[in-house]
């Protein structure tokens, strides 16, 4: 079950500029890959002193926005919407590999 | 705002708008808004001596079509100013429309405009530069050597 | 010392060095840029505009980069390139378009002006693919082969790239701008659903020209184009367009993203009005320095001037007995060849749609095997098709048994082109950061729920087009089966519409069917929409044909009972 379905937890999201990648800031406000490293905001004002963290720290990120996360009873975070859920996890299907003559 | 042309010359005239200049016609600057007929200016072309074009953002074009009817339909030789949303990447696309001088204060810009004529080699469309097409010397070549 | 350069087989557009000298100048423009950007000199707002122009877009997980294929014509030299560089630069795969295009969906920005470096070397680019600018002109992918062809449009596609490659006027236009060129009255590039169609016709008295048709389109707003010009002579063609963009750049609204193509000018101003102000705008410049002399419409032609094919012989018995033996060599023969204008000659499809795969993908291996049997059996050429599909044009009838075992080495010889499974489909939201639900997975179920091959030839002819946002990139306004991706809620919802064509002359936009259906229902969806089908169908009817004649209400009684 999750603890906290209010929709106020977030973390700070961007694409970095030089490859795109999505990336997160952290606690020492460094954008990270890493999702389980992403700084959360508990509330609706820490969520917007995040962003703004994000968008003074941006110029190597493209357009920093909050995501809204749920907590498990692990602690673990996940984002809340399938789009940000695939941000973080990739393609939901195997794509074609390089070397690949068939689609299996 | 810092103003730019290639031969560093512009005019100091102070442009009226549009409606205003429509009361003083014998005014030699006026500037347009986007959604001013320019075809109006047509009786007036000969002896105005600046027209100012507006890009209210830069990724507003309307101001490509209005310069190339005053140069290229209605005749217009004097100045050709853009103003707003004036940015040096966009500056191969206005030189060819006709502009020759240009309000800006992106940094850097006094030196791009420098280059820009450097930038392409080639053009493919008749535009207002009189730069011959692609296609143009290429007839020209045929016509010096006969296709093989 | 050795000539370096870039050679085209004979029957292909040559870039000469005014070509190869803009290509390559406009990859130096774009390092500039993208220099410029990761210093920190350009913000993103002023940057996107100039990597969109150069075909870069930002998605979910990377960079995109969609590469023009300028009327669906390849060389195999050009498609090796093209796996080269998607290994290079990317995972190995490629994602072949609704526009002709092929898009790369994990480029870093720092390496693209390499990437399209690496394009110019085969006289290829990415410019225009993207950003509100003239796009990519499609064409039919059965050009120069097609059996009812009146005149190649790729002669009329590589003028009008030339002419609308950097066009100084029109590279902010109120929104993007799509042309399609067919030459043939059996319409295969969907000319009423473009900005701007063109369709090749010769009138009573033997002259060809063009019909020109306005303000069509899907998207937000789909609409069917308005015939501005019946017919106009083809060297006027550069003039009328460039009097139709200027109208269109003039007046078309800015004010909201959503109405500013040029469809909804036609449509508040009405045909009747735009006519009027385009051709006002045409008499002032038609005889100007945009008239095509005939010299070089003539220099352009002759570079499309057909392969020289050798006599081949039009039966083949061997063919004729595989076919007896194979059943689906059979059914290949049905669905993915068609008839060429030579004797002794046919049309291949190569399948992008095998069972289960996403639609369109080829890897870095399948692409450089359809260009080894495109030197084999087809001239070096390949076609990408608006269906998202891969042809071979010129295979000779002796060679088909031999071309269709080496497509099944790719997996590509899968005999469902025009079939149920031949879906088309955009890249969802897997990749699109546009998109509202994922369009690929929910191809591979139905793809996986029809796979079988009689069946699907017993079903018949049945277009099944698949959208992941309103955006419409696959099509699913033009769908005999059209699927839209919602979002409702944070779910993935599915509307479905019926009835939609692009066939000339029946080009219509589906209607939809009810309310839209979660994502695990979809194929049951599907598949009860194709049972009503099969049981009031009447003979040779297709699945759109029984739509049309026995309306909506028992497909949708059966939908929602199932669902």
């Amino acid at each position: 079950m999750a603890k906290n379905l209010s929709g106020d937890l977030s973390v700070a999201s961007a694409n970095r500029l030089v490859d795109g990648v999505v990336v997160f800031l952290d606690d020492a406000g460094q954008w990270t890959t890493r999702f389980e490293l992403a700084a959360v905001a508990r509330d609706k004002r820490a969520g917007e002193i995040l962003l703004e963290r994000a968008r003074a720290e941006a110029f190597d990120v493209i357009d920093p926005f909050l995501v809204a996360v749920i907590e498990d009873d692990d602690g673990r975070f996940e984002p809340i919407s399938l789009r940000e859920k695939i941000r973080v996890s990739g393609l939901t299907f195997d794509a074609i590999a390089a070397d690949a003559v068939r689609y299996a | 705002m810092p103003l730019f042309s290639e031969t560093g010359s512009t005019t100091i005239l102070e442009p009226l708008p549009f409606a205003d200049w429509q009361q003083r016609p014998a005014w030699p600057a006026v500037s347009l808004a986007n959604t001013d007929p320019v075809e109006d200016l047509a009786p007036h072309v000969g002896r105005l001596r600046l027209i100012v074009l507006s890009f209210p953002k830069f990724s507003d074009g309307r101001a490509y079509s209005q310069a190339r009817l005053l140069r290229g339909r209605l005749g217009y030789t004097g100045e050709l100013r853009a103003t707003g949303g004036v940015l040096q990447d966009q500056l191969p696309f206005m030189l060819r429309c006709g502009f020759d001088s240009f309000e800006s204060d992106q940094k850097g810009f006094g030196e791009a405009l420098a280059k820009t004529r450097t930038l392409f080699s080639v053009v493919y469309q008749p535009a207002e530069d009189d730069r011959a097409t692609a296609s143009l010397l290429r007839l020209s070549r045929r016509n010096v050597h006969p296709a093989v | 010392m050795p000539d370096t350069h870039f050679y085209q087989p004979k029957h292909f557009y040559q870039y000469d060095d005014y070509d190869r000298a803009l290509v390559g100048e406009r990859v130096e423009q774009f390092r500039d840029q993208v220099r410029r950007r990761i210093a920190g000199e350009l913000t993103e707002e002023q940057f996107k505009p100039l990597r969109l122009t150069n075909g870069l877009y930002l998605q979910l997980h990377a960079y995109m980069l969609r590469i023009a294929i300028p009327y669906g014509t390849l060389s195999s030299r050009q498609l090796r390139k093209l796996a080269d560089i998607s290994r290079k630069y990317d995972r190995g795969y490629g994602h072949f378009t609704t526009r002709q295009n092929l898009q790369l969906n994990w480029i870093k920005l720092q390496d693209a002006p390499d990437a399209l470096a690496a394009l110019a070397d085969v006289d290829m680019h990415a410019i225009q693919t993207s950003g509100n600018c003239i796009r990519n002109v499609t064409a039919d992918h059965y050009a120069g082969a097609a059996v009812d062809e009146i005149e190649d449009p790729r002669i009329w596609c590589e003028i009008v790239r030339q002419w609308s490659t950097l066009h100084p006027e029109f590279s902010f236009l109120p929104r993007k701008f799509k042309i399609a060129i067919t030459g043939s009255p059996n319409d295969r590039a969907a000319v009423r659903v473009h900005d701007i169609g063109l369709r090749l016709w010769a009138n009573e008295a033997g002259e060809v020209g063009f019909e020109v048709i306005v303000g069509g389109g899907l998207g937000r707003t789909p609409m069917i184009g308005k015939t501005l010009r019946e017919f106009l002579p083809r060297d006027e063609l550069l003039a009328y367009l460039e009097a139709t963009l200027r109208v269109y750049n003039r007046y078309g609204r800015r004010d909201n993203l959503y109405k500013a193509r040029i469809k909804i000018l036609v449509h508040e101003i009405g045909a009747e009005k735009m006519r009027e102000e385009v051709e006002a705008e045409y008499a002032a410049i038609k005889d100007g320095a945009l008239k095509l002399p005939a010299e070089t419409i003539e220099a352009i032609a002759r570079q499309f001037a057909p392969p020289p094919l050798p006599h081949r012989p039009a039966v083949v018995a061997e063919v004729e007995g595989l076919k007896l033996e194979d059943r689906d060599f059979a059914l290949w023969l049905k669905s993915n060849v068609a008839p060429h204008r030579m004797a002794g000659y046919r049309i291949v499809t190569a399948s992008l749609k095998p069972a289960g795969a996403p639609p369109g993908d080829a890897s870095a291996v399948q692409m450089e095997g359809v260009a080894d049997i495109a030197d084999a059996y087809s001239q070096g050429e390949i076609r990408v098709s608006h269906e998202q599909n891969l042809v071979l044009p010129h295979v000779a009838v002796e060679d088909l048994p031999a071309v269709w075992r080496a497509l099944g080495r790719l997996g590509f010889a899968e005999a469902n082109v025009g079939k149920i499974t031949d879906i088309i489909a955009c890249p969802g939201l897997d990749y699109c950061a546009l998109a509202n639900a994922r369009s690929i997975p929910v191809a591979q179920r139905i793809s996986n729920h029809f796979a079988e091959l009689a069946r699907q030839h017993d079903i018949g002819d049945l277009k099944i087009k698949i959208s992941g946002c309103i955006n419409a990139c696959g099509h699913h306004h033009v769908g005999h089966i059209g699927i839209l991706g919602v979002d409702k809620n944070g779910v993935e919802l599915y509307q479905l519409s019926l009835g939609g064509d692009v066939d000339f002359g029946k080009t219509a936009i589906g209607a939809i069917l009810g309310p839209a259906v979660t994502a695990d229902k979809v194929v049951e969806a599907v598949d009860a929409l194709v049972h009503t089908y099969l049981d009031a169908r009447s003979d040779g009817e297709r699945f759109v044909d029984t739509y049309r004649r026995i309306g909506a209400q028992p497909f949708k009684e059966r939908v929602y009972a199932a669902v």
